[in-house]
């Protein structure tokens, strides 16, 4: 009995699997063929980087201060305290800001994306837009999913910027280091090849959290209490996966771009 | 102008329809009646290529529509109007851009006419001064008559129009049937409705259609449907 309900959850979790790779497909295509509503991709960029912009630079900022404060109380001990902003550089630029971005704005634009296509699919109006003869994909998911695209590299590097900035505050408050000495130090730190090392994580990350937030919403059913369930899903898978993939991700970036 | 043959659909196992067969001719209402979860709307669904049968046809004007990808259905639904139960309308767009939706997106026509055809909609529909309001601020009837110019402002000549009275009050019920009514007759549509409301169906239909366990157990004009011997029809209409 029991084997039989875990083959049923595993050819469940196939199937479920399958009809996300064809959304996925569907998007693409739709994206491929030029049928692209840039008006409403617009107007999801600004909703999702609006939204997201203000959490992400108050704990991008926090973090960055952080990790100034450690590393000072760490590095001081082996009488490197001038090496605070390396350290809060890289760690931001490679690591922290691409991850702590994308899992934010999983928890705010990517429920927003989930909860109002889920909304409008329990009350017929994703139902309604294919019967008005439009299809709901290029409508609805396209310009969402584009604008995470868009938004969250944006979000990235203002997540960089504000967190090398309290760093910054606690390296010349806290740690005493002279500030063009900071900001001289940050700028040898961090090199092309970490900028993008984390720029190309954000561009996969973008489309994870694009894909799992949209497909959620787009298959949620059950009324309002679906709603509340596919939402919390989307947002707990998003995050799963950003931190899962990362960790390959980073790896492979060590491996192949050092 | 509809056909629908042979007609089979089931979820889990169960039979929803169950070998339905009927047509609606050119400028027919055809009211559909049954018990809540006899299949109606799914019926519908399938009728407007929502939905895939398991088996049977559905032509459209002389097109079989049940085995079309969806690309060529998109096509075959800008020529049907379709009222859902609640409107279905977006909720971040007001009523104006609702009903200006489906002329931007298949007519090249300009702001201005755009402006007038919803207008001459909203006052067929006899709803004027709404333009700018959200969904959120009507009241159901109110959103099945925004729901209902929706779905005539393309000039369809096919309308389905499922539960129609579905959560109004007798009075705003038999507002809405009239509506239907008038707007079906006076654009010459071929309407389809599902209801169970037997009242406003005999006000509105040329002919009724009632189902019972996924099958078409009577057909007929309201004369003939009180004529029935069938003790189900007798219980039902009475």
């Amino acid at each position: 009995m029991i084997a039989m309900d875990f083959f049923r959850l595993i050819i469940q979790s196939l199937a479920g699997l399958g009809n996300a790779l064809c959304f996925l497909g569907d998007i693409l295509r739709n994206v491929l063929r030029g049928k692209v509503r840039y008006g409403e991709v617009l107007r999801q960029v600004y909703e999702q980087g609006a939204q997201s912009v203000v959490i992400i630079a108050l704990t991008s900022f926090a973090t960055g201060a952080v990790l100034a404060i450690q590393g000072a109380e760490t590095l001081s001990r082996f009488g490197a305290k001038q090496y605070i902003a390396q350290l809060v550089a890289w760690s931001l630029v490679r690591e922290m800001s691409p991850v702590f971005t994308a899992i934010i704005f999983s928890a705010k634009a990517g429920a927003r994306i989930t909860a109002e296509l889920g909304t409008m699919n329990v009350n017929d109006q994703m139902l309604a837009t294919r019967a008005l003869g439009v299809d709901p994909i290029e409508y609805l998911i396209v310009p969402r999913m584009l604008a995470c695209f868009l938004v969250m590299p944006i979000l990235t590097i203002v997540s960089e910027i504000v967190g090398i900035a309290g760093g910054y505050l606690v390296g010349i408050f806290e740690a005493n280091i002279p500030g063009p000495y900071y900001i001289n130090q940050t700028l040898r730190a961090v090199r092309y090849v970490d900028f993008f090392s984390g720029f190309a994580k954000v561009f996969f990350f973008a489309v994870l959290v694009g894909w799992i937030c949209c497909y959620q919403g787009f298959v949620t059913q059950g009324g309002s209490l679906g709603v509340g369930k596919y939402t919390t899903k989307a947002v707990a898978y998003s995050i799963i996966i950003v931190i899962l993939s990362n960790t390959v991700l980073t790896k492979l970036i060590i491996t192949f771009w050092g | 102008m509809i056909r629908v043959e042979h007609l089979f659909k089931s979820f889990d196992g169960q039979k929803v329809l169950n070998d339905i067969s009927f047509s609606v001719p050119e400028g027919e209402i055809l009211v559909i009646l049954g018990a809540s979860g006899t299949g109606k709307s799914v019926l519908l669904k399938c009728m407007m290529g929502l939905m895939k049968p398991d088996k049977g046809q559905i032509w459209i004007d002389d097109k079989e529509i049940t085995r079309l990808p969806e690309g060529d259905l998109l096509k075959v639904r800008k020529h049907i109007g379709y009222l859902f139960q609640e409107g279905a309308l977006y909720d971040f767009m007001t009523v104006y851009e609702n009903i200006a939706f489906p002329l931007q997106e298949h007519t090249a026509l300009d702001q201005r006419a755009i402006e007038a055809k919803v207008k001459n909609a909203l006052e067929l529909v006899d709803l004027q001064g709404v333009e700018g309001k959200h969904p959120s601020e009507l009241s159901g009837g109110m959103k099945k008559r925004v729901g209902l110019a929706r779905s005539i402002i393309l000039g369809s000549k096919i309308l389905f129009c499922d539960e129609p009275t579905s959560g109004l009050d007798p009075i705003r019920s038999r507002d809405i049937s009239s509506l239907i009514k008038n707007v079906s007759k006076r654009l010459l549509c071929t309407t389809v409705i599902t209801s169970h409301d037997i009242r406003n169906s005999f006000y509105v239909a040329d002919r009724c259609a009632l189902i019972r366990d996924g099958k078409i157990i009577a057909m007929g004009t309201r004369s003939q449907m009180e004529a029935s011997s069938n003790a189900f029809v007798k219980e039902f209409i009475h």
